[in-house]
């Protein structure tokens, strides 16, 4: 009952003035330009962070090559099945026991500086890949390229030292666009100029980068007249952008994120993803250089469990490869269910009845589920008597690590490729550049990638692969658990958009507002 | 025995005031109200240390996942089904155990800093207070922020980091009363008399100190649990699995619309645990300062 | 003519300029601590794939084959000269980058410290008015909610809360400096602002509330009330007025925490502010971005301090006589 005395004297009724005047000025506000004013054929993209790089040769964080697919085209693309189709290179041709690969070029296609495409082009930014200098991050995709020919505008003809079944399907990353041959990655990477749907507009470091539409673009002209990829930082953010109509795309990695979007009227879409969470294990380093510790732990992990907790049910358990044409048999395991008895028992064999402890590195901030993997896998691992010693790093510590191979287990989320060598023929095969990192190779293996590589035909490619993938699981070389879904979500009136498996956003070219 | 007889000729920091301080304390509602805050949130997390919560903070019952508070769970699970209480309690333990550590050393640190450069002067001011000033300078929360990111992370690296950012805070508090004292008859005398430094700092200094360390404490204890939730919350604060308050409220900020007990009972208990702080911080200030019978 | 070394305004600025050097050298080292440089930030895991030509020749790019002393130095020096480096992530100079996000922060701060002022100043009147009354009760309460609620908890809770269910979310709209679209602008400023300016309510309140007790205690304002001055009248014009010093102080200090205290804010509210440039930088682990933008906030947080002490001078005479 004091109260309203309080109330009743100068100071409280200047306080009750303040806060009405914060209500009444929010009030307004909403009224003149509450909802996305600036939409006008220009599509907003919810993004999280500034691209950290315009180079496309060195780009790998996923902001940097979802916006450079927009501006950069590659010999070849992916259609929805990640079957490989035509991009800049219009039909391909082998020859010479499938040593040589002639390309037909598009013809009239130009750079965004109103100079033609050729293959001169072709031949030289092939040929920059190579040189070590360019720090090309894809340059192991083109190394069974021995030299480029340009006989003439529009045809590049490709030399192989050997047999390369993935090649078509590698020269569709981002990390492969073609550049002109008067450009630099210095210079692009001020001024981008590429062949793609969309040109350079401006950027604002920490707050958006926009893209106009390239009415030239030989794919035919994009239907929204611009993108712009506006960065918002958190990503409970991005959904509120959504929805207030501010934003009307934007990709989604964590699975509890998109499902907050899904509860408030977006339109969520999910795909399936290439990319595969995994614990690696390193069987260079004691006790995971035995066989039965590996298996133990593999068999000591129901894999469903970790991507109910850790993902909330948002994924597909899965064995090591995960595109659909060569996709493992996810139960082809030595144990098909979680049998705690048997991994004790195999950990008894390998002479630790008592247990054992492994130190395992889990980045924090690299993406969204890793310590809620790891968290569970502890969980279950010390039920068979494995003790996980968790390390979790901040991503910079966790990649310094891995890239080192200096770990026993690492709690990893690997990207997957539509070609299982392209996947997998840099870590397993003991020349793989990534092999250091995979911490395992065998005869078996080496011979088996080999003989993938070499083979053309697709039904004994995929038999050649199944053998792989069956290796890899009987020897527990890695524990493989799920794949997330990627996740688009979109706001009414956004249509016309394809998701592909890799994550690419290319089919944004596509996408129509109303 | 000269120095006793020394100190005994000061009326400072006698026995008797400690105990009137105590009851004023428990007399003013801010003091009290504190303490019963303060003893509950240590309560909890003594319960924690000790085992004594409901279930195992860290245990996951994948079956009971995201369950709503109910008499079992009393806040609910997350989405391991992990008891949210028995985590809110770990918690607790967690962050008073990083707070604490943390404002121990910067206070040890601080003051001991802040005493010499405000007895000695000259050659060791000097130093002390360009640190002080360069850590002053340092934003605190970005200071905090580089540090954490630099160390191996555990819960004592995450208190060295909060520590560092609030030892000048402790020299300033401390060295001001310092220059002050030093100028009194008492300490005068103590050093006419030929009592040994040390002495003198440690009988005499201190206990005339203590009050307003004490209070600074006390409030600092606050300020780092808030900045632990703060680094937990930009991704850097205590690793999994042990919870620290700041860390499930980091966790569950995606859960909010679903599962909204994963952020309300840590945000809940952080506010508690940090008013608690602050009333005691209060009600010592007010109790402690001779001065002060009444209000203000 | 006496030495000019004597001078306590040429001794304030060589204790700045060493303070300055001091957080140079503290950023620089810590940052090298920190695992991982510009290239593993930049390719992530794909880092391992590099052959070690290819890495020598990244190590080169980003200017990290130089020794460390080296680096310092030639940093140091372009700061000097007025170069503070350059992003490659933004596209940018770090003046440049500086010039756009240091007078947002610095709105932010003044209008956190406005609404601080306009939440802890009258909340402290009223508090005084009747100390220890339930006027006082309710004052101490909310300063205590405003010193115990975690400044990220409310400002996630209120952008949920807004744009959920009041489909109002300014923030969200591409960045509006004030110079561009000033009604905008202040909508996108309004909700980081009343995040912090709540926060620093609190301090500012408890200042203000002993300042105003300690003022209502003083002869003058007795015989203020004595000659029948109204006591609102007297709150404001007598009481107020002669505590304002503490109170400016404190604002003093809390504007300059703000400068890189409000990077929470910044990132779950989208604001470009200095703050936010610092983070990135750390994540990117672009050594000159984060040792130029750390060493200007220093710089403006020793002016915005020296710019108190004179404040202070002109607010209270007797300062400026001693």
């Amino acid at each position: 009952m004091k109260l309203p005395s309080a109330l009743s004297s100068p100071a409280a009724r200047c306080l009750v003035a303040v806060a009405a005047a914060a209500l009444v000025a929010t009030g307004c506000s909403s009224g003149t330009s509450g909802k996305g004013g600036s939409t006008g054929g220009t599509l907003v993209v919810g993004y999280t962070a500034d691209p950290n790089t315009l180079e496309p040769w060195k780009a790998t964080q996923f902001q940097a090559v979802h916006l450079l697919e927009q501006m950069y085209s590659t010999l070849t693309e992916l259609d929805a099945d990640l079957d490989v189709k035509p991009g800049l290179a219009e039909k391909w041709q082998y020859s010479d026991g499938n040593k040589t690969l002639t390309l037909t070029l598009r013809k009239d296609v130009k750079f965004h500086d109103g100079k033609a495409f050729t293959s001169a082009d072709v031949k030289s930014s092939i040929e920059r890949i190579q040189q070590p200098e360019t720090a090309a991050v894809a340059a192991a995709t083109v190394k069974s390229i021995q030299s480029v020919e340009a006989p003439d505008p529009q045809t590049a003809v490709l030399h192989l030292a050997a047999p390369d079944a993935g090649l078509l399907a590698g020269l569709a990353t981002t990390n492969l666009v073609m550049l002109s041959k008067d450009d630099t990655p210095a210079t692009i990477g001020q001024k981008p100029n590429g062949t793609g749907a969309f040109t350079f507009d401006s950027r604002t470091a920490g707050q958006s980068v926009k893209l106009t539409a390239n009415t030239d673009y030989w794919g035919g002209k994009p239907k929204v007249t611009g993108l712009e990829f506006r960065i918002i930082p958190d990503q409970t953010s991005v959904v509120a952008a959504l929805q207030s109509g501010n934003v009307q795309f934007a990709t989604l990695d964590d699975p509890l994120v998109a499902k907050s979007a899904e509860g408030s009227g977006l339109t969520v879409t999910k795909t399936p993803s290439l990319s595969y969470h995994v614990l690696q294990l390193n069987a260079r380093k004691a006790p995971l250089d035995k066989r039965d510790v590996r298996l133990a732990i593999s068999c000591a992990i129901d894999r469903k469990q970790v991507l109910d907790t850790a993902a909330l049910g948002a994924g597909e358990v899965t064995g090591p490869i995960t595109s659909p044409a060569y996709k493992s048999d996810p139960n082809a395991r030595p144990c098909p269910t979680r049998d705690v008895a048997k991994a004790k028992q195999l950990l008894a064999g390998a002479g630790f009845a008592n247990g054992v402890t492994i130190p395992v590195i889990v980045s924090q901030g690299e993406y969204a589920t890793s310590v809620n993997e790891a968290q569970n896998l502890q969980a279950q691992l010390k039920e068979a008597g494995i003790n996980l010693d968790l390390q979790t790093l901040e991503s910079g510590a966790y990649v310094d690590k891995w890239v080192a191979a200096d770990f026993s287990a690492a709690v990893a989320l690997n990207g997957g490729r539509p070609d299982p060598d392209g996947m997998y023929g840099r870590y397993f095969p003991s020349t793989g550049n990534l092999n250091k990192v995979a911490g395992y190779s065998s005869p078996e293996l080496d011979k088996l990638f080999a003989e993938g590589k070499a083979t053309t035909d697709p039904a004994q490619r995929k038999e050649i692969y199944a053998q792989a993938s069956r290796h890899l699981e009987d020897n527990a070389v890695w524990v493989w658990l799920f794949s997330s879904y990627g996740y688009t979500a979109t706001t009414q009136g956004v249509s016309g958009f394809t998701p592909l498996a890799n994550g690419s956003l290319q089919s944004l070219r596509e996408i129509s507002l109303q | 025995m000269t120095a006793a007889v020394a100190g005994q000729q000061v009326p400072v920091a006698a026995p008797p005031a400690r105990t009137a301080a105590w009851r004023r304390l428990l007399r003013s509602p801010a003091g009290l109200g504190g303490a019963v805050l303060v003893a509950l949130v240590v309560a909890a997390a003594g319960a924690a240390l000790l085992g004594l919560t409901p279930y195992d903070p860290i245990a996951q019952h994948p079956q009971a996942r995201l369950q709503q508070p109910s008499a079992d769970y009393w806040f609910g699970t997350d989405q391991f089904g992990r008891d949210v209480f028995s985590r809110c309690l770990a918690g607790v333990a967690n962050s008073l155990r990083v707070a604490v550590v943390a404002v121990f050393l910067s206070a040890l640190v601080g003051t001991t800093a802040g005493v010499c450069a405000g007895f000695y002067g000259g050659k060791v001011r000097g130093p002390v207070l360009a640190v002080t000033n360069v850590l002053f300078a340092f934003p605190p929360l970005l200071l905090a922020l580089t540090l954490a990111a630099t160390f191996t992370r555990n819960w004592l690296t995450i208190a060295i980091a909060i520590a560092i950012v609030y030892v000048p805070i402790f020299v300033r508090v401390s060295r001001g009363p310092v220059l002050s004292l030093r100028e009194t008859d008492f300490i005068k005398a103590a050093r006419v008399l030929g009592i040994p430094t040390w002495r003198i700092l440690l009988r005499h200094l201190l206990p005339n100190l203590a009050a307003i360390v004490i209070v600074q404490v006390t409030l600092s204890l606050s300020w780092a649990v808030l900045t632990e939730a703060a680094l937990s919350f930009l991704g850097l604060g205590s690793p999994p699995p042990a919870p620290s308050l700041g860390s499930m409220v980091f966790d569950a900020k995606i859960l909010a619309g679903t599962a909204w007990w994963n952020l309300a009972a840590p945000g809940a208990v952080i506010v508690v645990f940090v008013v608690g702080l602050n009333l005691l911080g209060d009600g010592l200030r007010d109790a402690l300062d001779p001065r002060n019978g009444r209000n203000a | 003519m006496r030495s000019i070394a004597r001078h306590p305004l040429f001794r304030r600025l060589v204790e700045t300029a060493l303070t300055l050097f001091g957080v140079a050298v503290l950023v620089f080292t810590t940052l090298r601590a920190i695992p991982g440089d510009e290239i593993t930030a930049t390719l992530g895991t794909e880092a391992a794939g590099l052959s070690p030509e290819q890495q020598e020749s990244l190590r080169a790019y980003y200017g990290l084959d130089q020794p460390l002393v080296l680096q310092f130095f030639s940093w140091l020096g372009n700061v000097l000269t007025g170069n503070l480096g350059f992003s490659r992530r933004a596209g940018a100079s770090v003046v440049e980058m500086t010039a756009s996000a240091l007078p947002v922060t610095l709105e932010l701060a003044v209008l956190a410290t406005i609404v601080g002022l306009l939440i802890g100043v009258p909340l402290a009147m009223l508090s005084a008015s009747r100390p220890n009354g339930i006027r006082d009760g309710f004052g101490q309460l909310v300063g205590l909610a405003a010193l115990s609620v975690p400044n990220f908890l409310l400002g996630a809770a209120l952008l949920t809360l807004i744009s959920k269910y009041a489909h109002y979310n300014p923030n969200a709209q591409g960045f509006a400096h004030l110079t561009q679209d000033p009604l905008l602008n202040l909508q996108q400023m309004l909700f980081p602002a009343l995040v912090l300016g709540f926060g620093l309510a609190a301090p500012i309140m408890r200042t203000a509330r002993s300042a105003l007790l300690e003022v209502q205690t003083q002869d003058f304002v007795r015989t203020a009330r004595g000659k029948g001055v109204a006591p609102w009248r007297l709150r404001v014009r007598h009481v107020l007025h002669n505590a304002l010093n503490p109170i400016v102080t404190m604002a003093g200090i809390q504007f300059g925490y703000l400068l890189g205290g409000a990077v929470v804010v910044e990132q779950i509210f989208s604001v470009p502010g200095i703050g936010r440039q610092v983070l990135a930088g750390i994540q990117q682990k672009e050594y000159a971005v984060v040792q130029s933008t750390v060493l200007v906030i220093a710089t403006t947080f020793v002016v915005v301090n020296l710019l108190t002490d004179l404040l202070y001078r002109v607010i209270d005479p007797r300062v400026r006589a001693a």
